[in-house]
């Protein structure tokens, strides 16, 4: 069985990635890569989709830090989801960071977002 | 023995060789030759595998006739020719895979026209086969060999000096291929039988699962029991599921066979395919259904499959069409009373509902195939009363599996084959004491113990996560501290008492000071997490110590 995994979709202008199973040091940075490397330049925002992962720990927590900043650096946005309650959001609370990106309750809130914050050329 | 003219052929003649046909010659002095002619007639001979039988026989031609080389060869349908099969004198025959065409040559014709050839003289006759000349054989004797009117094979007998074959020989000759015909005939068959079994067997044995996966919490055994005779479709499996479950599954595909065992593959990754896409074991039992139903064979086949929650101490079970499951715990074994939806692939939209009961610390469930408990003329309900008395002593699966087959297998082997599977939800020790490979994967087995461990211990859903998320933490400064090319490992104890857990992790690695600001997270977590936090770092290594009281904070 695999700990954990990525669901890739495209909606609008942003790409969704939903990862599901646990994520720890043995597989936190190939999540992060995947996702980085399957985000088109014309996306505006990529939504990472946090509500189905069981564990996250700060391996996890710093490989959602350097998408950030590999997003930022090709000026996309990146929006996480994370409802209240969830494993994430114990996780985010224990190791009282500051928010490692916009979050969203849901996807659709996350798309609103990110479609807020850019300009979209149609 | 008659002298019959090499140069009067009496029916047809093939090239300048002969046919010696006149039967109504006398046969002289025929009793050496009736004597050990007799012995074609050995029943034992057809108790023989093709191979000894073969070889038997071509000691008793050659002892009979007198003749310094026999050769078998046998048709193959297929090619259209005759391949030599076994040989005595010419032994390079059957060496060299030498393979004749019907109709043409020596024992193309005999084969072809099927009648009795003899060659007086190989030197002036049209010999295909090189081999007869090149080891000097001067004259050939062959029969054709028929069974109920089709044709199998030649024989024939060669002599390396000049010989005029008589009738007696031929007689002789005859009667060896007369009695020969049916046996090698139905040993080829067997033979054939024999192969398929063994294919199906070999197929069948590659499509179980190598190897039981391990999951914490869970003790699993299995066998897999081959029949007497046929191999057929029942299969196990066990799969290794998310959230702390884990998948147990027994089938039966109805019929035998190559076929069989080619559709219990199909269904077994179907079905494991379909489980590790989080569906419950009801609708994967229906998606299964479905695709049985999308085949273009028709096919049946009986399944039941269970989810375990290692966590939970749970079972979700559901069954199409297949036997009840049996649990066995300390106080004995009971057959679970489930009904059962109708078979994989018998009606359209099947639905398989679930039931869900639990298994308790030490229970064991067991399930199996008909094969096992299915005896002819015994009623079904007592081969699974059977059972459960055979399970009700076992204390681990390796002894369910073990007792039921002492009990339940015949001396001479099962009419059917069997499929068995026992999973046993493993006692939680009070104490954790485990010394564990510095590797990043352990991560997630530490998990796994601790949180079972944690949930024996009561403690609450917040509990369990927090203080996982804490001691995985320090797991991973262990698996970081670890630097040595040496496999390294690290302790993880774990005690608990009056509403309180401790936890250490010991390495033996150097501390290293946290890289970036992930590292110096992981202790924030720590420390948010339980009550208190020691880390005591040495030369020798880095212990930490954590506490948490549980329940409501």
């Amino acid at each position: 069985m695999s700990l954990a995994d990525v669901h890739i979709t495209l909606a609008r202008h942003a790409l969704i990635a939903r990862l599901t199973g646990e994520i720890d040091m043995s597989n936190a940075e190939d999540m992060g890569a995947t996702v980085i490397g399957a985000t088109p330049n014309e996306a505006s925002g990529v939504v990472l989709d946090l509500s189905d992962v069981e564990y996250l720990d700060s391996a996890g927590i710093y490989v959602v830090y350097g998408m950030r900043a590999s997003l930022q650096a090709r000026g996309l946005s990146l929006v996480l989801v994370i409802p209240a309650g969830s494993p994430v959001y114990d996780a985010l609370r224990l190791s009282g960071v500051e928010r490692p990106g916009d979050i969203a309750e849901t996807v659709d809130d996350a798309l609103r977002a990110i479609d807020g914050s850019s300009r979209a050329p149609d | 023995m008659g002298e019959s003219s090499s140069r009067e052929p009496p029916r047809i003649t093939l090239g300048v060789g002969q046919i010696a046909l006149d039967l109504a010659q006398p046969i002289p002095e025929a009793s050496d030759h009736v004597r050990s002619s007799y012995r074609f007639s050995d029943p034992a001979l057809s108790e023989l595998p093709l191979e000894q039988l073969l070889e038997a026989l071509l000691n008793l031609v050659q002892e009979a006739l007198a003749v310094d080389t026999v050769a078998i060869l046998l048709f193959d349908e297929e090619t259209n020719q005759l391949v030599a099969r076994a040989a005595k004198g010419i032994e390079e025959e059957v060496e060299q895979g030498v393979r004749l065409p019907i109709g043409e040559g020596f024992a193309g014709r005999i084969a072809g026209e099927r009648v009795a050839i003899f060659i007086a003289d190989v030197d002036h006759a049209d010999i295909l086969n090189p081999i007869l000349r090149e080891k000097g054989i001067r004259s050939l004797l062959g029969v054709p060999l028929i069974v109920e009117g089709t044709l199998i094979g030649v024989m024939h007998v060669g002599s390396l000096t000049p010989r005029t074959f008589g009738q007696s020989d031929l007689a002789v000759l005859q009667l060896a291929a007369a009695r020969a015909a049916p046996a090698i005939e139905r040993a080829r068959l067997f033979a054939a039988l024999e192969h398929e079994h063994n294919v199906s067997t070999l197929l069948q044995r590659s499509l179980l699962p190598k190897r039981l996966v391990e999951v914490v919490g869970v003790e699993v055994s299995a066998r897999y029991l081959p029949a007497r005779e046929e191999v057929g479709g029942d299969w196990y499996d066990v799969i290794e599921l998310p959230r702390g479950k884990i998948g147990v599954v027994i089938g039966d595909v109805v019929g035998h066979g190559i076929a069989a065992a080619a559709l219990m593959g199909r269904l077994r990754t179907a079905l494991h395919a379909y489980s590790i896409e989080g569906h419950g074991p009801g609708r994967t039992l229906e998606l299964v259904d479905r695709f049985v139903q999308s085949l273009s064979e028709p096919a049946m086949a009986t399944a039941a499959y269970a989810v375990f929650d290692t966590y939970a101490s749970t079972v979700c079970f559901s069954t199409a069409g297949h036997l009840p499951p049996v649990v066995v715990s300390s106080s004995g074994a009971r057959v679970l009373d489930v009904s059962p939806a109708p078979p994989l692939g018998a009606f359209p939209y099947g639905r398989c509902p679930e039931v869900e009961f639990e298994l308790e610390s030490g229970e064991m469930l067991f399930m199996y195939t008909d094969g096992l408990v299915e005896r002819r003329g015994v009623a079904l309900n007592l081969g699974i009363d059977a059972l459960a008395s055979a399970l009700r002593k076992a204390t681990t699966p390796e002894e369910a599996c073990l007792f039921a087959v002492a009990e339940l297998v015949p001396e001479d082997g099962l009419q059917d084959d069997a499929a068995i599977v026992a999973l046993q939800n493993s006692v939680v020790p009070t104490e954790l004491h485990l010394r564990l490979p510095a590797q990043p994967k352990t991560l997630a087995h530490v998990r796994r113990v601790l949180r079972r461990w944690l949930i024996n211990r009561g403690a609450d859903e917040a509990d369990v996560a927090e203080v996982t998320i804490a001691v995985s933490e320090a797991c991973a400064n262990a698996v970081e501290h670890a630097y040595s090319p040496a496999p390294a490992s690290f302790e993880l104890h774990a005690t608990g008492d009056d509403g309180e857990v401790t936890v250490a992790v010991r390495d033996e690695g150097r501390w290293r000071p946290p890289r970036g600001s992930n590292r110096g997270r992981g202790l924030s977590i720590m420390v948010a997490a339980m009550d208190d936090v020691q880390i005591d770092r040495t030369d020798i290594g880095t212990q930490v110590v954590m506490r948490r009281r549980l329940g409501p904070r």
